[in-house]
C-alpha cells in the first residue's frame, strides 16, 4: 500500500487527538475534494495513544528487553539496564510500527540471541508469525512471516531442536515449525488430543535442560476431533456438530519437548491450592528450577517448582500493591542479571524483579511505555459493543 | 490477544479513558473471540458469548470483577459451534446465537440456562449462511437480518431448519465486500459496521489447506475501507445505504462493533486498526425523513 496514502488518511484525524494508525488504505473522498457527507467527525474516541504490553522476552547477551504492543501494533526494545525515574515515560532503544511491518494483534514473543530475531505472534485474523531482525526500526518489512493456524498466542523457541513451538488457542494444539520456516510450510509435528488435556493454551516454555514444555491453559474447551472448524472462518464440515463445549480449570502442563500427537502431561499443576487465574505468560527459571507463570486474574506472579505436580501451592506469590503488578501478561527471565521480568496489561508498564522475589515487594526497575498514572482503556481489538441504556454506559469487550 | 473481559465505560468518556468498572477473571468464564454483546434492558443483564467453551454467558448488568455468570448455556443439547455473536429479541423474549464455524443461528429463551435446547436452529445450505457475525430482528414485521459473508440475509423472525432467505442486500450499491460485522435494529432500519476487512485463513484447523501458497496480505490493510451504514429492513437487492458514516474524518478504518443510542442520538462504532470506540452524533440518522435527504445527497455524491 502506497505510503503516500498514509498522509491522506492522516489529514481527517488532524482534527482530533487520536492515536496514529498504520493508515493503509484510500478512503473514499468526494470528487470535489471536500469531506463527503457521510464524512462525519466523531465527537469522542475512546482509544490508547501508547503502547500497551503484552508479552515480553529477554536477551541478556545483547542487553534487550522486548514487548509486544497489540495497541499501536509495535514492538518495543529497550535497554534491560535503564528503568525510568520519577514516573516518566521510557525511551526505547527501537521500536518497528508501520503497515510494512505485518504486526498486527501480537501476543507471544521470543528472542533469539544466536540468530538475533524477534519472533512475535499475531494472535488475530493475521495468522502469523513474525520473524523480524534485532536491527529493525521504524516501518520496515520483516525478515519472515510464516503462516500459523487462527488464534496463535504463546511462542517457545527450542535452540537445540532448532524449532519454533505456537499455541493456538481455539484449537487447543500446540504446532512446531523448523525454525527457519518462511511463508507457507505445513508444521513439523503437531501436539493436539484429549490426553494433552490442552484447554485455550497461551503461554508456552521450552526447557532444552530436561526436554520439557509447559503450557499455561486457560481451561476453555471446545473439542479437538469434530467440527473444530477454522475460528473465525466458516468450517468446511458445517453438518457436524462438535464435541460440546467445557469450562474447565486452569491449568499449567508439562509435556516431554519431543512429543507430539494426543501425548500425555508428564504433569499438571491444576486445582484451588495452585491459585491459578487465567495464567497467560510462562517462564522457566533454570537458576530457581522453577515455573513463573503470569497470572492474569489476580495480578499477581506465581511460581511452582519444576517438579509440582497436582494441586499444589506456589512456591512463592509475587503480589502486592508495592510490586505494582497490574494484570500481567508477560513474564521472563534474565538469568545473567538474576532477575525477571513482568509486563504488565493494566498500567504501561514492565518491570524488573529479583528472581527470588516474594510477597509485596517494590521492583529493581520499571519501563513504562506512557508518564506514570495514565489511564488505560485496555483494549484488544474490541470486535463488539453494546450500549446501556439504564446507566449510560458502553461495555466493550475483548 | 489480550485480557478478555468486558469493560465499561461512562457513555461520555474520551481520549485515553480508563474504564469505570471491568468484568474480568478465570470465575467470570469468559473468554476471547467476542464478536457479538447484548445488554437486555428488560431483565437488566448482559448477554455475552464464549467461543472458545461453546458457552453463552448471562451477567448481571452492574456484575465487576471477577464475578460469576448468573447464568450459562453450555452443552451437547446446546448445538453450540463456536457461537461468536449474540444479539436479543427482548419483544419476544429470545437470545439469538451466531456461529460461522457452524454456518448456523441458535435461537434461545431468554431465560435458558444449563444444556438448553435451542427454540430454533436456522442451517443447512438452503440458509446460505455462512461467515454470520451480526443478527438484529424486527419484531413487528417478524423479520431477522443477518450479516453474512458479503451481505445481509433477510428470514421470517420464525424460521426454523433449512431454509432460504427471503430476500438479500448485495452488491456494489451495498458497498459490503467482505465479513459484515455487528448489526442493531432500530424503528424499521438495519444498522450495519461493514468492516470490509479480508480474513484468509490458510488452516481448516490445523491442517493447511491444500491450496494454500502464500501468506496472504495483512488483513488490516484492505484497501477498501469499512463503513457504517443504514438499509431498511425491507430493502432487496442491490440498495445502497440510507445513510453512510466513512471516511477520513469519521476516523474509521474497518469498523466492527456497533451500538445505537437513539435518545441521545449517537451511535457507537468499535474499530479494530483504531483499538478504540468512537462516538458520533447523529440524531438524523434516527429520523425518517432526514434519511431520505441523506439517502439523495449521497446518490448525487456517486
Amino acid at each position: 500500500m502506497s505510503k503516500t496514502l498514509f498522509a491522506s488518511l492522516a489529514v481527517g484525524f488532524l482534527l482530533f487527538t487520536l492515536p496514529s494508525v498504520p493508515a493503509q488504505a484510500r478512503p473514499q473522498e468526494s470528487q470535489s475534494g471536500k469531506p463527503a457527507s457521510e464524512d462525519i467527525p466523531p465527537v469522542r474516541m475512546i482509544a490508547d495513544p501508547y503502547p500497551a504490553f503484552n508479552g515480553i522476552a529477554v536477551d541478556p547477551a545483547h542487553g534487550l528487553v522486548a514487548m509486544s504492543d497489540p495497541n499501536r501494533k509495535s514492538l518495543l526494545l529497550y535497554d534491560r539496564l535503564r528503568g525510568t525515574s520519577k514516573g516518566s515515560l521510557s525511551v526505547p532503544i527501537r521500536q518497528i510500527i508501520g503497515p510494512d511491518t505485518f504486526l498486527g494483534m501480537i501476543a507471544g514473543i521470543v528472542l533469539d540471541p544466536d540468530h538475533q530475531e524477534i519472533y512475535t505472534a499475531n494472535n488475530d485474523i493475521e495468522d502469523t508469525v513474525v520473524v523480524m531482525p534485532y536491527s529493525a526500526s521504524g516501518d520496515v518489512k520483516p525478515a519472515r512471516v510464516f503462516s500459523v493456524p487462527h488464534q496463535a498466542w504463546g511462542l517457545a523457541l527450542g535452540e537445540k531442536a532448532d524449532q519454533i513451538a505456537v499455541t493456538v488457542e481455539v484449537q487447543n494444539t500446540i504446532v512446531f515449525y523448523n525454525r527457519e520456516v518462511k511463508g507457507v510450510e505445513a508444521p513439523l509435528r503437531i501436539m493436539r488430543g484429549q490426553q494433552t488435556g490442552l484447554a485455550d493454551p497461551h503461554g508456552i516454555y521450552w526447557d532444552e535442560q530436561h526436554n520439557e514444555i509447559g503450557v499455561a491453559n486457560h481451561g476453555n474447551f471446545r473439542g479437538v476431533v469434530r467440527n473444530t472448524g477454522g475460528g473465525c472462518s466458516p468450517s468446511f464440515i458445517a453438518d457436524d456438530e462438535p464435541e460440546a463445549g467445557e469450562s474447565r480449570p486452569p491449568s499449567i502442563r508439562v509435556f516431554a519437548a519431543d512429543a507430539k500427537g494426543d501425548a500425555k502431561p508428564l504433569r499438571v499443576i491444576e486445582g484451588s491450592k495452585t491459585g491459578l487465574d487465567w495464567p497467560m505468560g510462562i517462564a522457566y527459571d533454570r537458576q530457581h528450577d522453577t515455573i513463573l507463570v503470569a497470572n492474569n486474574g489476580d495480578s499477581s506472579i506465581l511460581v511452582f517448582s519444576r517438579n509440582a505436580n497436582g494441586d499444589v501451592a506456589p512456591l512463592r506469590v509475587l503480589r502486592g500493591d508495592k510490586t505494582g503488578i497490574n494484570h500481567p501478561m508477560g513474564v521472563a527471565v534474565d538469568p545473567q542479571k538474576g532477575e525477571i521480568w513482568v509486563s504488565n496489561w493494566g498500567d504501561h508498564s514492565a518491570f524488573a524483579f529479583n528472581s527470588g522475589a516474594h510477597g509485596n515487594v517494590a521492583p529493581n526497575r520499571i519501563i513504562r511505555s506512557a508518564p506514570q498514572g495514565t489511564p488505560t482503556p485496555g483494549f484488544g481489538n474490541p470486535m463488539a459493543l453494546a450500549y446501556d441504556s439504564k446507566r449510560d454506559e458502553l461495555l466493550v469487550p475483548n | 490477544m489480550t485480557q478478555p473481559r468486558i469493560a465499561v465505560f461512562a457513555r461520555l468518556a474520551n481520549g485515553n479513558a480508563a474504564p469505570t468498572r471491568v468484568i474480568t477473571g478465570q470465575n467470570t468464564l469468559l473468554g476471547r473471540t467476542v464478536h457479538g454483546l447484548a445488554y437486555d434492558s428488560a431483565r437488566d443483564e448482559i448477554v455475552v458469548p464464549n467461543a472458545l467453551a461453546d458457552a453463552i454467558l448471562v451477567f448481571r448488568a452492574d456484575a465487576a470483577g471477577a464475578e460469576h455468570p448468573v447464568r450459562m448455556i453450555q452443552g451437547p443439547r446446546t448445538h453450540l459451534v463456536t457461537p461468536h455473536a449474540v444479539s436479543l429479541d427482548q419483544q419476544n423474549r429470545e437470545i439469538l446465537v451466531a456461529s460461522l464455524t457452524g454456518k448456523r443461528i441458535n435461537v434461545f429463551r431468554d431465560d435458558a440456562n444449563g444444556d438448553a435446547t435451542p427454540v430454533r436452529v436456522i442451517e443447512g445450505p438452503q440458509t446460505e449462511l455462512g461467515h454470520v457475525v451480526g443478527l438484529a430482528v424486527d419484531p413487528d414485521r417478524n423479520l431477522l437480518a443477518v450479516a453474512n459473508t458479503h451481505e445481509i440475509l433477510i428470514f421470517n423472525r420464525t424460521d426454523n431448519g433449512n431454509v432460504a432467505p427471503r430476500a438479500r442486500i448485495v452488491g456494489p450499491k451495498t458497498g459490503i465486500t467482505d465479513e459484515p460485522w455487528q448489526m442493531e435494529f432500530y424503528n424499521g432500519r438495519i444498522y450495519l459496521a461493514a468492516s470490509n476487512h479480508f480474513h484468509d485463513n490458510l488452516y481448516e484447523g490445523v491442517t493447511l489447506k491444500p491450496d494454500a501458497k502464500e501468506v496472504p496480505d495483512d488483513p488490516w490493510l484492505n484497501p477498501i475501507l469499512g463503513f457504517m451504514g443504514v438499509w431498511n429492513i425491507t430493502d432487496t437487492g442491490d440498495v445502497a445505504p440510507l445513510a453512510l458514516l466513512r471516511g477520513p474524518f469519521s476516523g474509521l478504518i474497518h469498523p466492527v462493533g456497533l451500538a445505537l443510542n437513539p435518545k441521545d442520538g449517537e451511535i457507537y462504532v468499535s474499530d479494530s486498526v483504531r483499538n478504540g470506540v468512537l462516538s458520533f452524533l447523529v440524531p438524523q440518522f434516527f429520523a425518517q425523513q432526514d434519511l431520505t435527504k441523506l439517502s439523495d445527497r449521497q446518490a448525487k455524491i456517486r
